[in-house]
């Protein structure tokens, strides 16, 4: 077949004359369809290659073998890396810290909640003296603010002695002071938690206020002497549960301090394997310098540096001793901490004055076993802990995969796992996906099937138009408009049955798929459109015929035969959300934590990070090539992925949804 | 009419050559570049040193590795150079020399509405390593208490965990925010928040100034305050015409007098 074709051009061309193009003796359709090959071929090599660069930075590292060839290897990319890194983790012995710092961590956490509960009930007494104590100083530095200039003026005068200003000029000074003064407070609203007779206390004590008085005026004497005793008083009420929290908090001292000494010992070993490790690397690149320095000079310099670097192996195992050696010390603690904290525990009281206490302490009592569990499992864990068990690769993998803290930058460890971005990224792609999805389905559909010609031709440019706002101006409006507008509902009383209301941030997962989900719309506008467009005219001309209403057309129909473009509209909106990084940057709150999901659904009330921002936030800031660097771009292949798997399943479900050809 | 054209093309291009020799890129800490920096750069031009500024300021670290890579004359930095950028930076050529500048003190913010005037060390590293999560635990109005810190990059983040933390990570509960601007506007939004921030930013909108174990962030407190730390500028090598001319204006009793207006405190007033 191919012959023949290639025989009959042959001998076309040999009688007829190709027509010129551009001065070319060149056929123009061929010219054009090299034209379009060439750009589908740059097109392909493009993706290749930014797939390999994503690869080569992250787990694979590209070395030189054979001149200027590149050869992968796994040594010296993420993996190793990372590998290496959780190695020195538990060689140095911050591993085995870390087993003392998690039941420590829980103590914290508990003593929190103690402490909440502890300060809901003192509030009972001692809240009304101390809102009169805060009002008071409250009004009292809105006036000294108000008259900042003048008193500013007043102190410096007062300051000088060398020659002193004279009194007449500090006369007139402090005239300008009070009178300053006076309007300050002409403008001030005084609480209504005065009666008449005080605030006017207030007023004249205010009015009277200058730079150089030192105490308080007697009657915010007496309003602090006042919330001082009744603070007191508070805690002589509740004498039992202070000195319980007290207790409570005083039992972790011991485990502290052996703690702090573990870790010294082992951050000071980690500090040398840190210094060795780069000890080598700055030997090969001075060696690499060396080779490639042009003058002999240079050269000289830069092999004497290397050669007096110092790489020698670091003895893990006489470093590991005494740090092990101390686990005694903390088994000796543990049963008396336990029974320490129990009790404390029982002496809390069995039923706190107020609901907020009750709340707080029943959440205590109930994770108060868990804790003792996790004390009494530490002892046998630190036992079987060996500083010689080698990290498998694959442990590197997965707690990348799903560890569940990202710490960089850290004094201690750096742990990269993807975990928290990762659920960040998915609960804000849901959150704008169910926001998106009525309203470009929704749009779709009037526009296709119920709209006027003139209305489509509106409505149509106007959804699609959306998408020309750039992504940074619907950032600012998340942060300025948004943002403040939800807080503001947010705290409206009656609205409080919401899960996730009152919300605490401004800037959080719920205001950020809001605005993803309106840049999602125009794409699963079009493609719904387009999708319900599609559908063969005879087959709403056959329901018609059959006497079915238009409704009746449209949801029983069209919208049935349309539906694997519109699910794969909702798939490749969806691709569009989980990219989005600018807005997310700005607007979902930066917080790198595995949100809490035991608000339900008002967990979008809260801050996260996701894996586009966290790659926007510090990927041009880390050193080129260390480990940081390195798991960013693991991140972006993870998205890589996660995208490649949308685009898949919405192909997957055109497929599976399609209507049989007529 | 041709020869025109090229005469004058020719004219701008020569300029852009001039203007290109002439031109100090200055990169790094965002402490120094937001507002002191440009300062210094305005006041150097009025003295009359003919040169143009192009200043970036995306933290610290990336002082560094613009020097290395000869894509920076000056580098600003809230933080010393470690030692791997030190050998780094040497295997490029480039020899890091430093300057102290000035100082700035991380003063800590919280909103104006907190009743909370001063807090302790202890509970200031509390609140930052997550250990106190309410305001109720320090003396406030009860309330979760909202951390935000700045970036992971910015030498504030580095120094903070030094100064503050006692090198402890911060709590994954806090928040990361691009600038200081953006630690003032949120914690002037929100009446839990805390946050820290450089000197020259206490004065910001909606937030206040919290006493740490009795002393606020000022001139005379510099040596005092727990958080004061000096702030450095990097060149390479010995410098020479407009970096040295710059770099000496900066040091100039000129320069710590901008220094102190925009919020830093100048050497000279340290010793």
């Amino acid at each position: 077949m191919s012959t023949e074709k290639s025989v009959s051009r042959e001998i076309e061309s040999d009688l007829i004359k190709p027509p010129g193009f551009l001065g070319l003796r060149m056929d123009r359709q061929k010219v054009i369809r090299a034209f379009f090959s060439t750009c589908a071929t740059v097109t392909i090599i493009t993706l290749v290659l930014i797939m390999w660069s994503l690869i080569s930075e992250g787990p694979i590292k590209v070395g030189k073998a054979f001149g200027f060839l590149p050869y992968p290897t796994l040594k010296g990319g993420f993996l190793d890396t990372y590998r290496h890194e959780l190695s020195v983790y538990r060689k140095a012995g911050l591993e085995f810290c870390d087993h003392v710092q998690k039941p420590l961590t829980e103590h914290e956490e508990l003593l929190s909640r103690l402490k909440r509960a502890l300060g809901a009930d003192l509030n009972t007494v001692s809240k009304p003296s101390r809102d009169r104590r805060d009002a008071a100083l409250l009004a009292k530095t809105h006036v000294e603010e108000k008259a900042a200039l003048q008193r500013e003026a007043l102190e410096e005068a007062l300051e000088k002695t060398e020659p002193a200003t004279p009194p007449e000029k500090i006369a007139e000074l402090r005239k300008s002071v009070t009178d300053a003064t006076h309007i300050a407070v002409a403008t001030e609203t005084i609480s209504d938690i005065f009666n008449k007779e005080e605030k006017e206390k207030l007023i004249a004590e205010l009015n009277s206020l200058q730079p150089d008085q030192e105490d308080f005026p007697p009657f915010i004497q007496s309003l602090l002497a006042e919330s001082a005793k009744k603070d007191a008083e508070a805690k002589e009420k509740f004498a039992a549960f202070v000195s319980a929290v007290d207790e409570f908090e005083a039992a972790s001292e011991p485990v502290v301090e052996v703690h702090d000494s573990m870790k010294e010992l082992a951050l000071a070993t980690k500090e040398k394997a840190v210094q060795q490790h780069m000890a080598e690397d700055a030997r090969t690149q001075l060696l690499e310098a060396a080779a490639t320095a042009k003058t002999p000079e240079q050269k000289a310099a830069f092999e004497k540096d290397a050669a007096e670097t110092d790489t020698t192996e670091i003895d893990y195992k006489s470093a590991i001793e005494p740090i092990v050696a101390k686990l005694p010390d903390y088994e000796k603690l543990v049963q008396p901490y336990i029974e320490a904290i129990k009790k404390a525990s029982a002496a809390l009281p069995a039923k706190p004055e107020t609901k907020e206490a009750h709340d707080l302490m029943e959440h205590f009592r109930k994770d108060f076993p868990k804790h003792l569990k996790t004390v009494e499992a530490s002892v046998p864990r630190m036992k079987e802990w060996s500083w010689e068990k080698p990290v498998p690769m694959t442990q590197a993998l997965t707690s990348f995969l799903f560890g569940g803290d990202w710490i960089t930058n850290s004094s201690w460890q750096d742990f990269y796992g993807v975990l928290p971005l990762l659920t960040g990224s998915l609960v804000i792609a849901l959150t704008a996906l169910v926001i998106a999805l009525p309203f470009s389905v929704g749009a779709a559909i009037y526009v296709n099937q119920f709209a006027s010609l003139r209305e489509q031709e509106i409505v149509k440019p106007l959804i699609e138009f959306i998408q020309a706002i750039p992504s940074v101006v619907l950032g600012f409006i998340g942060i300025s408009v948004l943002g403040d507008l939800i807080k503001s509902t947010s705290g409206i009383p009656w609205l409080s049955w919401i899960p996730g209301f009152p919300v605490q941030e401004r800037l959080n997962m719920f205001n950020a798929g809001v605005l993803l989900a309106l840049m999602a719309i125009p794409t699963m506008f079009s493609l719904a459109e387009d999708a319900i467009n599609n559908v063969p005219r005879a087959f709403s001309e056959a329901s018609e015929a059959l006497g079915a209403t238009k409704l009746q057309t449209v949801f029983r129909v069209i919208v049935p035969a349309s539906i694997s473009g519109i699910l794969a509209a909702m798939l490749l909106g969806l691709g569009r959300i989980v990219g989005e990084t600018m807005v997310v940057l700005l607007v979902a709150g930066n917080r790198i934590a595995i949100p809490d999901f035991s608000d339900g659904i008002g967990t979008v009330f809260q801050p996260a990070h996701t894996l586009t921002g966290i790659i926007a936030q510090e990927l041009g800031e880390v050193s080129r090539g260390s480990s940081h660097w390195q798991a960013l771009f693991m991140v972006g292949i993870l998205l890589f992925i996660i995208s490649l798997f949308i685009n898949w399943a919405s192909r997957l479900v055109v497929k599976k949804f399609q209507l049989p050809k007529i | 009419m041709k020869s025109t054209i090229i005469t004058s093309l020719l004219a701008i291009a020569m300029t852009a050559g001039l203007q290109a020799q002439s031109v100090l890129r200055i990169r790094g800490s965002d402490t120094l570049g937001a507002k002191l920096v440009p300062q210094w750069a305005e006041g150097f031009k009025k003295q009359g040193g003919s040169v143009s500024f192009d200043i970036a300021a995306e933290g610290s670290t990336t002082a560094f590795t613009n020097l290395s890579a000869g894509t920076a004359e000056i580098g600003m930095s809230s933080r010393k150079v470690k030692d791997d950028e030190r050998t780094f930076a040497k295997t490029k050529g480039v020899f890091l020399q430093e300057y102290n500048v000035a100082w700035d003190m991380i003063a800590v913010v919280v909103n104006k509405s907190n009743p909370v005037q001063t807090l302790t060390k202890k509970q200031v590293a509390g609140i930052f390593t997550g250990a106190i999560k309410d305001w109720s635990e320090v003396g406030g109005t009860p309330g979760p208490i909202s951390v935000y810190t700045r970036n992971t990059s910015s030498g504030t983040y580095k120094d903070w965990q030094t100064l503050a933390m006692g090198g402890k990570d911060y709590a994954s509960s806090s928040q990361k925010m691009a600038g200081n601007e953006q630690i003032a506007q949120e914690v002037a939004s929100n009446k839990n928040g805390i946050g820290y921030v450089g000197y020259a930013y206490i004065k910001a909108k909606g937030i206040k100034v919290a006493e740490v174990d009795g002393h606020a962030p000022s001139v005379e407190s510099v040596k005092k305050y727990p958080y004061s730390r000096p702030t450095f500028l990097y060149v390479n090598g010995k410098p020479d015409g407009n970096i040295k001319a710059f770099i000496d204006f900066v040091q100039s009793p000129a320069g710590d007098k901008i220094s102190e207006v925009v919020g830093f405190i100048p050497v000279s007033q340290v010793k």
